[in-house]
């Protein structure tokens, strides 16, 4: 240490630590394979630690912002936002502000998901996710509606303003104040738009439209009798109970019902070889109103819980937007203006799922030598060509060309199939590539004061089709099978068809006004749970892929129902009774009368409910789905593309009426020994499942609540609720009940709802996941709705921002 | 007492710095009041791991308990480790580390220290 040569030159061997240190910061701020820069993330002052919100953290804020005019936003203590403004314009900016400061990550990748732009932010492992996405043509899609809710004044005001809100809480943002997923996977935000609107849209067509069993279907034909085909697959399964009720007079069609063309060869055939892509479960909802008459208040009550994919950050937030003409509550979409599901102060409306098929495929010729031509109508046509540029994180962008048809995109061809899927060449014409304007019936459904409003608004939603029901405070109540339907021939569209014959093209359009509806009917109520929306006396072709078993129980219910309490709605809505299990358990027991077992017990002291702790509802369940099994895959000699197979319901009356599923008559013995073989196989993997612990319901089903990013750390799992996609609270692994909804459209409305999450984006925030248990456990929150006005003193305000 | 007040020197400046810079700028902070101040190697290192240290701690504890380990217990189950301390441990070593390693760089060229 002591003095010397200092004057001289520093050894140059002093340096390397200063070099150590210099590479050690820039590896601890370099994000490395799948793990975030350590450094920046661990940082106290601007890393995750920034995330981690005060649990009583005061929301309270006064605001300047130059783009509205004065303003308040109320904070409920449940972190719901109540917005109210001077204008429109001010209520849509402030939501997306709103929206962009609690879930700005999460609408960020559901655009990018929607997109196929996933790879640009994670990497090769989305590619393949980003491709199908393209190949579907979801831009294409989200383009041509773009095009439409831009050319609506009402639509594009909405969406600019929201839009501006997002951007400009976007322009804040510093890298202190990024939601942590953004610190995690080392991205930041790019700036809002309204495309992202209309892909987040057509993002939410393909969740609920996706459904297709053409494929399957045109690989059946090849190998069935078309009587054995409408056997197992009938157009209406027997004894439904529509969604409109039975014996409600139709209007005269005002289109002429189309014949089937004249020739055989409007499908082409498949083989096994031509196929694979694994079937997704279809997703369900259900939905209700009940007229005065039948509650005990007088008043009517609308229900809704749609099933969707439950993930954290929540697919809902909760908002109130007051305006001039505008005062409405409800569910709405991080990333898109307005309220999907909800009431104002005058009307309550809710959504399911209607499965009536928008979405065909057909199979293309292409021809010989000229990759750029296919065959239609006897001439050759040029495919018209899109650019696909798909960015990947690392690596060079991938270029994928897709050919499009009169028809739509090739979704597959010999380049892109799935793992062993589609070799031959189709497309696919889906509603959602037409350029439709969904926007434009939440601006107008938020706003509407009665049943012809309501109406009016629907008539702007085109894709996906919805059943949509309505009450409202005059006591009047009503339900849509609402959506855009092409006229159809019969079997139109039921299987894959040549593409190539002009007699196959989608035809005319139903007018939306002839679509099947009820306003009052006589029994009191209506209800839908995706099953089929008509009788055979509704004049269209509506076949579709509609299930029965939810809607059986709920009209079964509702029917028996008077004085009706939302505490009885609670009820149903949360009943895991399975009305399978209810039908089919009896019909087994009578195969089973000399064996004797704990499970057999078990099943024969049963209430059929598939509650959370039972250990008889996973014996049950487990039985079924070997019974299921062994009925149709030696019938379908193994393999059938997208795993096809007849519904659970029809399955469930082949049995019970003792009929061979192909010969269509009673065989002696057949279900005896399918009986037997099942039974064995539950009680080997009931005794295996013992071994590693309980059996009971919940415990095996795993109700998993997924962080998007698929971040087990930030997700919940084995939650203890019971039912299955078959009872009322249809509950599965990673599906169920996202909203919970009841109104009763009184004096006064009454709210109630739930959903599986919390208003908070932030895994570092006491409101991130605060309703899961609530909604777990099947309890309810009553709903702020805030009358109009500048002053507020209800005592579930917690914060206020006062804006300028 | 001295070296008490070039720890809490190297804490404050460094908490500035990261307020308005990048997190790596708590290293540029240690590098130089290392150069200026006369301690050795080993000395500056202790500076450094304990001025950055200290301060990450606090910082990473107010935060914490505010929070009430909530957003803590959620990271420390991302990385696999089993409770919030060893999150925060963690986190206080790394920034230590840094902060101690540039500290020492800077001793070591140090023009007063430069036989050291």
């Amino acid at each position: 240490m002591s003095g010397g040569r200092q004057d001289k030159a520093i050894k140059p061997g002093r340096w390397v630590l200063l070099v150590l240190t210099t590479v050690l910061v820039y590896l601890l701020d370099k994000p490395m394979g799948s793990l975030p820069a350590i450094g920046r993330l661990l940082d106290p002052m601007n890393g995750c630690w920034a995330n981690a919100e005060p649990v009583n953290e005061d929301f309270s804020a006064a605001l300047k912002l130059a783009q509205v005019h004065k303003a308040s936003v109320w904070l409920d203590e449940r972190l719901v936002p109540h917005i109210r403004t001077e204008t429109e314009h001010d209520a849509y900016f402030i939501q997306g502000y709103v929206h962009a400061g609690f879930r700005l990550w999460q609408m960020d990748l559901q655009a990018r998901a929607a997109a196929g732009r996933v790879s640009e932010v994670v990497g090769e492992k989305a590619f393949k996710f980003d491709r199908k996405q393209r190949r579907k043509g979801m831009v294409f899609a989200a383009e041509n509606s773009l095009s439409a809710m831009e050319s609506d004044p009402a639509t594009k005001a909405m969406m600019d303003a929201y839009t501006e809100g997002v951007n400009y809480y976007i322009s804040k943002l510093s890298y202190r104040n990024l939601p942590l997923e953004y610190k995690l996977m080392g991205f930041k935000p790019e700036p809002w738009t309204n495309l992202k609107i209309a892909l987040l849209l057509k993002y939410m067509a393909d969740d609920l439209s996706g459904k297709v069993d053409d494929l399957g279907m045109t690989f059946l034909k090849g190998i069935m009798t078309s009587e054995q085909l409408d056997r197992l697959f009938p157009a209406k399964v027997q004894g439904s109970s529509p969604v409109i009720p039975a014996g409600t007079v139709f209007e005269k069609p005002s289109l002429i019902p189309k014949q089937v063309p004249d020739k055989n060869t409007l499908f082409p055939s498949f083989t096994p070889d031509d196929f694979g892509e694994v079937r997704e479960d279809g997703k369900g909802s259900n939905n209700w109103v009940l007229s005065g008459a039948k509650t005990a208040s007088g008043a009517a009550i609308l229900c809704n819980d749609p099933h969707l994919g439950l993930n954290l950050p929540s697919l809902w937030y909760e908002v109130q937007l007051q305006a001039p003409g505008l005062n409405v509550y409800g569910a709405s979409l991080p990333g898109t203006p307005g309220v999907v599901i909800g009431f104002n102060d005058s009307v309550s409306w809710g959504f399911t799922n209607n499965y009536r098929d928008v979405k065909d495929y057909y199979l293309i010729k292409p021809v010989d030598n000229d990759k750029t031509k296919y065959w239609f109508a006897g001439k050759q046509q040029n495919f018209s060509v899109r650019v696909e540029k798909i960015g990947i994180k690392g690596k060079p962008d991938f270029l994928d060309t897709i050919s499009y048809t009169i028809h739509g995109p090739v979704m597959y061809d010999q380049n892109f199939g799935e793992r062993d899927g589609m070799k031959k060449m189709l497309a696919m014409c889906w509603m959602a590539y037409r350029p439709t304007n969904e926007l434009k019936a939440i601006y107008l459904l938020n706003k509407a004061h009665n049943y012809d409003q309501f109406v009016n608004a629907i008539m702007n939603f085109q894709c996906p089709a919805q059943n949509m029901a309505y009450a409202d405070r005059q006591g009047n109540i009503a339900l849509w099978g609402q959506g855009q339907f092409v006229n159809k021939w019969k079997d139109q569209g039921r299987f894959v068809m040549d593409g190539s014959d002009s007699a196959t093209l989608w035809q005319e359009l139903i007018p939306m006004r002839e679509n099947p509806h009820v306003l009052n009917p006589a029994q009191g109520y209506v209800a839908s749970a995706n099953q089929n929306v008509t009788d055979s006396t509704y004049p269209y072709p509506d076949r579709g892929g509609f299930v029965e078993l939810r809607a059986w129980r709920i009209n079964q219910v509702l029917s028996g129902l008077s004085k009706a309490s939302v505490d009885d709605m609670f009820a149903l809505q949360n009943e895991t009774y399975s009305y399978l299990a209810a039908n089919m358990v009896p019909g087994l027991l009578k195969y089973c009368t000399s064996v004797q077992s704990k499970y057999l017990d078990g099943l024969r002291n049963w209430d059929y409910k598939l509650s959370a702790e039972s250990e008889t509802a996973t014996f049950f369940q487990v039985w079924w789905s070997y019974f299921y099994g062994e009925v149709w895959y030696p019938l379908f000699g193994g393999h059938v593309p997208n795993n096809l197979m007849p519904l659970h319901e029809r399955t469930m009356q082949l049995f019970l009426a003792d009929v061979h599923p192909l010969k269509g008559v009673t065989v002696e013995g057949y279900y005896a020994a399918i009986v037997s073989k099942s039974y064995r196989m539950a009680v080997d993997s009931m005794v295996r499942s013992e071994k590693q612990g309980s059996t009971q319901w919940y415990k095996i089903k795993n109700t998993t609540v997924s962080h998007l990013a698929k971040l087990p750390a930030f997700s919940f799992d084995h939650l203890k609720v019971g039912g299955w996609g078959n009872t009322v609270n249809a509950t599965k692994r990673d599906h169920g009940p996202s909203w919970r909804m009841v109104v009763q459209m009184g004096k006064e409305i009454e709210a109630y709802g739930v959903y599986p999450g919390g208003q908070s984006g932030n895994p570092g925030s006491k409101y991130y996941a605060d309703f899961l248990q609530h909604w777990a456990d099947g309890k309810y929150y009553r709903l702020l709705f805030l009358p109009d006005g500048e002053k507020q003193d209800d005592k579930k305000i917690r914060w206020k921002w006062s804006i300028n | 007492m001295r070296f008490l007040y070039s720890i809490l020197m190297v804490g404050v400046l460094s908490a500035v710095a990261e307020y308005f810079l990048p997190w790596w700028s708590m290293a540029v902070v240690c590098f130089l009041v290392a150069l200026f101040m006369k301690w050795s190697g080993g000395k500056s290192f202790v500076m450094g791991f304990c001025g950055v240290g200290m301060l990450w701690l606090i910082l990473a504890l107010l935060r914490d308990v505010a929070n009430e380990h909530i957003l803590s217990a959620r990271m420390a189950s991302l990385f696999h480790l089993p409770n919030s301390a060893l999150f925060i441990l963690v986190t206080v070593v790394i920034g230590g580390l840094v902060g101690g390693l540039a500290a020492w760089a800077g001793a070591l060229l140090s023009p007063r220290s430069a036989t050291a």
